[in-house]
Order: C-alpha cells, then structure tokens, then sequence
C-alpha cells in the first residue's frame, strides 16, 4: 500500500468514523484527532515538498475504457496541506465551548446539527484530498463535483432561508461551471480519444484555433466560477457569510481555491505559457488569453475589495475580501516567471493562514455577542484582548504589510509585475491593498476599537479551546512573515515539478540581484524599532493615566453610552462622494439578465414541451420538415 | 558588515534621522514666519516643544492600544529610518528596497489609527477616516513613481539606484515629469496644505490628535520630525542620486523638504474628496505620461 492509498483511505475511514459517531459527544475528542493524524500521514510524505518523486495509488479504475488514476505531486501535496491546517484548526475551535454554544443555538435538533457539521467538514477535506489527487481529467471531473457537492451541503446546513437561497445560487454556479468543464473535456475527447494529462498538449496542437480559444474559454469559465474570479463572483460572498461558524473559516480558506489548483494543472502545467500567450483573439497581440486573465485577475483585486469596503457586516466584509485575494493569487501565477509564479502560489497559503483566523475571530466575537453586525458592535478590544491580536495579526496579514507572510507574497507579485513591465496591473495591484487597508481598519474599529455599548460591558475573552486555533493560525501568519524561507522550498519544487522556472530563495526570502528581499532584517528592524519606540515611550516624560473611555468630552458634551456614535454607514465619506456613483453593480445587473434570459428561454420550452401550444408546435414541425425538404432538395439539385 | 557596523547603523541612523528632521521643523516654522513677516522661533523651539510634552503632568492614556499605538507609530519611523540609504550607512538599506519601504511606512500610520480608534472620540474616527482616504489619494501617484523609477533603474533597491545615477546622471534629469508627479505626491505624504485636512492642525478637536495630551502629542511630535526626513531621503534617493558625503546630501534633503514646506503655507486647505480628486488627476496624469517615456 502506497502513501497516498493510506492517506485516502485513512481520510475514508474518517468520514466513516465520524458518520457512525455523529450523534455523540466522542465527536468532539475524535474529529480532531483524525485530522491531526490524516496531517501526520501527509507530514510522512513530505518528500514530495522537497523535491521527492510524484507519489502514486495502486487503486486504479477501468471505466467505458479509460483508465483513471490517482497520484500526488508537489502542488498536490501543498494544497492538501493547507486543507488540513484549516480544517484542523476549525474542528479544534468546534469541539470546545463553541459546540455547547451551537447546539443550544440550533434548538432541540442541536447535537443532530452539530454532528452533521463535522460529518461535513470531514467530508470537504475528503473530497479535497480526492480532487488533489487527481491523476486524469476525468478523475478531475469526478473530484470537481464532488468537492462542489460538499461545499454546497456546508452551505446549506443553515436553517435561515437566506442561506438555503445562497447555497442554491451557488449550487447553480457550481453546475454551470461543471457543465463548461464536461464541455471541455467531451471536446478533447472527441479531438483525441484520451483524457491523460499526458497526452493533452498533443491534442490541443492539433485543433484548430478557433476551437483552442473555446476549448480555453470554457476550461476557465469553469475554474473562474469556482474561484471566484470576476463576473463570476456574485455567489460567494454570500454563501460563504452564512455558512455556519468554522464551516465558513474552512470554506474561505482553501474551498474555493481549487479553481486555482485547476489552473495550474491545466493551464500552467498543460497548456502552457507559450500557447496562452500565442492564442490570441482577433489577430491582436495585445488580446490574447494570458493578457485576458492578467486584466480578470485586476479586476478581481479591485472590484470585490471596493464592494467590502462599503459591507456592514463583518463576515460579508471578509467574504468579499476573499474573492479579491484570490484575483492576486492568478495576477501572479499569470506572469509565468518565477517569482510571479511563486508569489501566486504562496498566496494560497499565507491567505488560508491568515483569512481562516480572521473568520474565527468574527466567530468569536458572535459567540459572546451574538452578532457580526458592525453597528451593533465596538469597543470589544479592553474586553476581549486575544482574539483582538489575532484580528490584528490577521489584518495585516490581510493588508499585506511586514511583517506578516502576506506582505511576502504580495511583494513576490509586485515584484514580478514590476519585472515584466505591466504598469496598470501593478497599479491595480497597489490599488487594490490600499483598499484593503481601509477597510480592514473599518473592521477591526467597527468591532474592537471605538465605543464598548453597554449590553456588552459583561462581555468576557473566549475559552481557550476556541483561541489556541486563532492564536496557532496567528503564529503561523507571523512566522511565515519572518522566515518565509521555511515555504519557499514547497513552492520551488512545485515550479519544478510543473516546469515553471524555480525561484531563488534563502530563509529570509528572495534572493535577486537586482533588489531582493530579506524578511528577516525587515522585520528585525522592525521590532528594534518598535523596541526603541517604547523605551522613548514607557520611559521618557511623565507617567501617564488610564482613564474610563467615557471619562471624556466631544463636541462640547460629555460622552456616555447612551449617547451612540459608533458607526459603520459611509465610514470613508471623502473616498465614497467621489467613488460612490461607481458601484452601480453592473455584475449584478448582468447576472439579472442571464437569469430572465435563461427563464425566458425555459418557459418557451416548457410551453413547446408540454404542447400546451398545439399551433405553434405544429408550425414548428412544418417549418422545420419544409426547412429539410428544402435543403434537402437544395443539395440534390 | 562587521557587527560594529550594524550596531552602529542601529543607533545612529535613527539619531541623525532625528536631529534632521527637528531642523527641518525649525525649517518650517520659519519659512512660514518669514511668509507672514514674523521672525519665527529660536533655534531650539522644536526641541523645547518635545520636552514641554513630554513632560506634562497630565498624560491622559485611553487604554493598552492607545499606548501601543504610539509606539507602533514612533517605533515604525525608526525602523524605516534604519532601512533608508545615506551616506556612510546603507548596510540594511539593500534587504528591504523600495517597495519594502512603501509598505512599511504605512505600519506608523497603521498604529496611528489603532491608537485613535482606541480612544473611542468620534472625531478621532473621523480624523483618521480622512487620514486613511488621503493614504489613498497620494499612495496613487506615489505607487506609479515607483514603478517608473524602478523599471528605469531596472531594480528596487534603493543603493542599486543610487550607485546608478552616481555613474550616470541623476534621476531628475533622466525621468523630469516623474520627478514632478512625485514632488506634488510629496506635498500630501508630508500632510503640508493643500492636503492636510486629515491632520487638520488649525482645528484639533476634529483630527487624530483630538485625544492625544501630552507625550502622546510628542510622540506624534517625533513621527512628524521623522516623517519629513523620510520624505527628503527617500525623494533624493530616487531623483537627486543620494549622497556621497553629509555635505552634500544635506542640502539636498532640506531642498527637497523646503519645497512643499514653502508652497504649503500659500494655499489653503482642500477637502478630502478635492485632495483624492487633485492628486488622482495631475500627478497620475504627469506620471503616466512620465511612464510612457520611460518604458520604451
């Protein structure tokens, strides 16, 4: 039995498990355990990180004639890594206070729900580590819809009738997308008569172009669905805001980051740069696919960064934020040089470090509270200080400055865009972390900073069992930040393994000649200068004194709490007078118009169908029988 | 580098950084005072100030993060002082490089504003919304300079560019219309007028420093002293080929602060939409432009 036969069945077993115990309470002690140990499996193949050979499963299936078959490589490995880390952490933070919390929550049927969610949860990573093991299309097909199906059960466990709404919105992205995937697939059947990974660039050689550009056009409309990418992006912030609890922290971080992995197995790995970059639309060089993406993938920073800036709702404001880093993650991978290439790819790993502590903040901070709302919220910082560092920590992760990890792979990405002369991308690059900035700060003032109101001045930090997992992710985000060095091997063996160039690197970061990066020093000089900043403050002048934050004036009036002014509506009004007329939601116009057209098109049908139109279906048929006659006649002649 | 020299790269950079920019303060109040016919104050008035606020008896602290936030805003400057080539020092200056440093020195005003946050004043939050929008407006212009600087040199780290312009020709001369975008970029980074209604100084009760009392006042104090020598050593840096020696790198900074310094006190004061407005349109303008000239 090979490694990743024990990995699969290990995790099969485990679903197993956890479906027989699913209305006990051992759940709580078993689920993390079982991810610990499905971790420790994939530690024991950790030479696929370093440079290790493709590790293969001895299962195979004889399906109407194709083979399928399963394997793990260096990306493989990378992705199911980060599933575990998630997943672990969210299954820790469930099976502590959280769980009591959730079944009272959810009513008589409370334990029922709780042991579903983690019967899901597991069976997310499941499904994952199916599709991560993908060795064919077909097999890729197979785990796409899998793990579709049980981002959408996640979703749907929800018993509010705005989730179900969401989860079905999604369901019908997701099929849409898998439909655009069998499409293509069914065309490089038909080209090539196989489905190999192998032989796909033999195939694609052979069509023609205009059916190159379709092949590729559905190939990304159905990655760019999963992931998020804009026009497709509508469903996920949703969903995933009403997702429950650390469902929607696993969800964020690596669910819809598949149609990334997708990516680059077929357009990085199979494809290729220099077929992307020669298939071009309307014989112009500018248009071609690798340029199209590249400008999806701005789009995708700015737009959904913008629309979380203007959220009133702190899981809806992360959500958002989600769709926009991933549009950094493509901007990268899209540059097809080794440093783009590496950034996009850690980008992947740093955001599910840092977005996965950030939603269990905001779970946290309902689970004392009772609501994400940010106008309902304030001043939680003097009452809950933990889970306000690791909102901190994640923040600035998520903003992208030193000295957390997603400064590294952020600056890997301006880096290369800098390199490869792109300008306006690295502009929107910049404009989209700017954005982010301001409103991550309206996140962490809305709910930590600014006024306490009275309801919450009880209000008491998180049990343990729900801040070690925030606290761990937090010091994952802070130590990848400070030796990105200790990633950079996974990566450069994946740029390896796909036959991308390799990236340089030392323990502190990227080595180049010409203006590298060494985190290490960056964030040494930081803390010393941080250091020096609090001596000059602790111990120069006189000594200060803590006063109540109602011990305090405005405006001429004495504050108090019954006096409310924390708010969250047009937090930045100089940026929004100005912006404001651009949120028209074009998007969401057009994802209107696909709706009542296809509405439209399935009540024509359905009419026709069921004959309730007797004439016109007569018409119909005459047409069409003097139509054939016609040409029938037509050719003969 | 020898340990000796780190060591000594630690203590001084910041040191000098200070000292420059306390006379780049004294450089302001008199430009200013000379513009309205007063005299100005003496020599050591900046210096005065700190220990006058530092040594308040009353210091009112609004919290844990009020008082982190100030070092974080301090501390930040520091740590960026260390990473900015001059000469003699320019050991660290090549680890990071000039991207490195644009996001630093977002990490002060980041503590700024969870400082202010934390004192719970609305006009705080008000100060610091315009703070983090005028952030916005100059990071723009600022962030296409950049580029164009970078591809111009063909690298990001800030002694590769100096020793180029030091074997060829300064920047200025070789980029003019994005040594110009950056100069009117500089104007807002430096918060002078038109552009520092989010520090609003003339009208405290609505800015960030609304609850700052005391060595809360002279730490931002600091941050603005170190602020401005960051502003001149970064711009000579990029454009005016660094410095050989303190002789001639001086002036060169306090030239390119006593530019905006002058204009400042001519005009008075946009509001924030106006200032996204202005520097969204003319410095963008000229930069892209500037860009075009330089990427062939």
């Amino acid at each position: 039995m090979t490694n990743l036969d024990e990995l699969l069945i290990f995790s099969g077993l485990s679903l197993l498990a956890l479906f027989f115990a699913r209305k006990s309470l051992m759940l709580r002690q078993l689920a993390p355990v079982l991810y610990a140990c499905i971790l420790l499996i994939l530690i024991k193949m950790s030479a696929l990180a370093y440079g290790g050979a493709i590790e293969t499963s001895s299962f195979t299936i004889e399906l109407l004639g194709f083979e399928m078959s399963w394997r793990f490589d260096a990306l493989s490995w990378f992705f199911a890594v980060i599933t575990l880390i998630a997943a672990l952490a969210s299954a820790v933070f469930m099976s502590g206070d959280w769980a009591r919390y959730y079944c009272e929550q959810q009513g008589e049927k409370g334990l029922q729900r709780y042991g579903l969610l983690h019967l899901v949860l597991m069976l997310n990573v499941f499904t994952m580590l199916i599709l991560l093991a993908s060795g064919d299309l077909l097999s890729l097909f197979i785990g796409w819809e899998l793990v579709s199906w049980a981002s959408f059960w996640m979703m749907a466990l929800s018993p509010e009738a705005k989730a179900r709404q969401a989860a079905v919105k999604y369901l019908v992205y997701a099929m849409a997308g898998a439909m655009a995937l069998l499409a293509a697939i069914a065309m490089i059947y038909a080209a090539g008569g196989t489905l190999q990974y192998g032989q796909l660039v033999a195939v694609l050689t052979e069509l023609s172009k205009t059916q190159q550009i379709v092949l590729v056009l559905l190939f990304s409309t159905a990655f760019s669905i999963k992931f998020g990418l804009v026009p497709f992006h509508l469903w996920q912030a949703k969903a995933y805001a009403y997702t429950p609890g650390p469902g929607a922290a696993f969800l964020a971080a690596i669910s819809s980051r598949v149609g990334l992995y997708a990516f680059v197995v077929v357009f990085v790995q199979l494809i290729g740069f220099a077929q992307l970059h020669s298939l071009d639309i309307l014989h112009s060089v500018w248009l071609n696919i690798q340029n199209i993406l590249l400008w999806i993938a701005a789009l995708t920073v700015i737009i959904p960064t913008y629309i979380a800036l203007q959220q009133h709702d702190a899981k809806r404001l992360l959500a958002w934020h989600g769709i926009g880093q991933g549009g950094y993650m493509l901007l990268g991978l899209m540059m097809f040089d080794s440093i783009g290439t590496a950034g996009g790819l850690m980008h992947v790993f740093n955001y599910a470090s840092y977005q996965a502590a950030l939603f269990l903040t905001i779970v946290a901070v309902v689970y004392r509270t009772g609501t994400s709302d940010f106008n309902k919220l304030g001043g939680l910082v003097t009452q809950m200080p933990l889970t306000f560092l690791v909102m901190l920590i994640g923040i600035i992760g998520l903003a992208g400055l030193p000295p957390m990890n997603g400064f590294v792979s952020k600056w890997m990405v301006y880096r290369s865009l800098l390199l490869n002369g792109q300008p306006l991308l690295f502009v929107a690059a910049v404009f989209g972390t700017l954005g982010t900035i301001l409103s991550v700060y309206k996140l962490i003032h809305n709910t930590f900073l600014g006024q306490l109101r009275l309801e919450h001045q009880q209000v008491k930090e998180v049990p343990w069992s729900m801040l070690i997992p925030m606290l761990a992710l937090s010091l994952i985000t802070f130590i990848t930040g400070f030796m990105p060095g200790l990633i950079l091997p996974w990566i450069a063996s994946i740029q390896q393994s796909i036959g991308l160039p390799v990236i340089a690197y030392d323990l502190g970061g990227i080595v180049y000649d010409k203006g590298g990066l060494d985190m290490i020093y960056v964030c040494m000089v930081m803390f010393y200068g941080f250091g020096v900043g609090a001596v000059i403050f602790y111990f120069l002048g006189g000594r200060s004194k803590r006063v109540h934050q109602y011990d305090n004036y405005a405006g001429g009036h004495f504050l108090s709490s019954k006096v409310r002014y924390h708010y969250s509506n047009n937090f930045y009004p100089g940026l929004m007078n100005l912006i404001g007329p651009w949120y028209r939601g074009s998007v969401v116009w057009l994802e209107k118009a696909v709706v009542s057209l296809v509405s439209l098109a399935s009540n024509l049908f359905e009419h026709m169908y069921r004959s309730r139109q007797p004439v016109m279906m007569l018409a119909v048929v005459m047409v069409f029988a003097l139509f054939a006659v016609l040409v029938k006649s037509g050719a003969s002649i | 580098m020898s340990v000796t020299e780190l060591l000594a790269e630690l203590l001084f950079m910041p040191m000098i950084a200070f000292i420059v920019g306390l006379l780049m303060v004294l450089m302001m109040r008199k430009i200013s005072a000379r513009l309205q016919r007063r005299i100005g104050p003496p020599f050591f008035q900046p210096l005065y100030d700190i220990v006058k606020l530092y040594g308040k008896d009353t210091q009112i602290s609004h919290g844990l993060w009020h008082d982190i936030g100030i070092v974080m805003a301090v501390g930040g400057y520091i740590g960026a002082e260390i990473l900015l080539p001059v000469p003699g020092f320019d050991g660290i200056a090549d680890k990071g490089g000039i991207i490195t440093l644009s996001y630093f020195l977002m990490i002060p005003s980041l503590g700024m504003a969870l400082g202010v946050g934390q004192c719970a004043n609305p006009n705080g939050s008000i100060g610091i919304s315009r703070a983090l929008t005028a952030m916005l407006a100059y990071d723009i212009p600022f962030i296409i300079v950049v580029f164009g600087v970078a591809w111009h040199y063909q690298s990001t780290s800030l002694v590769g560019m100096i020793e180029y312009q030091q074997a060829n020709q300064w920047g200025i001369f070789e980029m003019p219309l994005l040594a110009a975008a950056g100069l009117f970029t500089l104007q807002g980074m430096m918060g002078k007028q038109p552009f520092e209604i989010y520090i609003a100084p003339a009208e405290i009760a609505t800015g960030p420093m609304v609850e700052m009392s005391g060595k809360y006042m002279g730490g931002l104090f600091v941050m603005q002293t170190f602020q401005f020598y960051t502003a001149g050593v970064l711009y000579a840096s990029l454009f005016l080929g660094g410095g050989d020696n303190w002789f001639t790198f001086l002036p060169k900074i306090f030239l390119v602060v006593a530019i905006p310094m002058s204009i400042a006190f001519l005009f008075p004061r946009y509001r924030t939409e106006d200032m996204i407005r202005i520097l969204w349109k003319w410095p963008v303008m000229v930069g892209l432009i500037g860009l075009a000239f330089v990427m062939p």
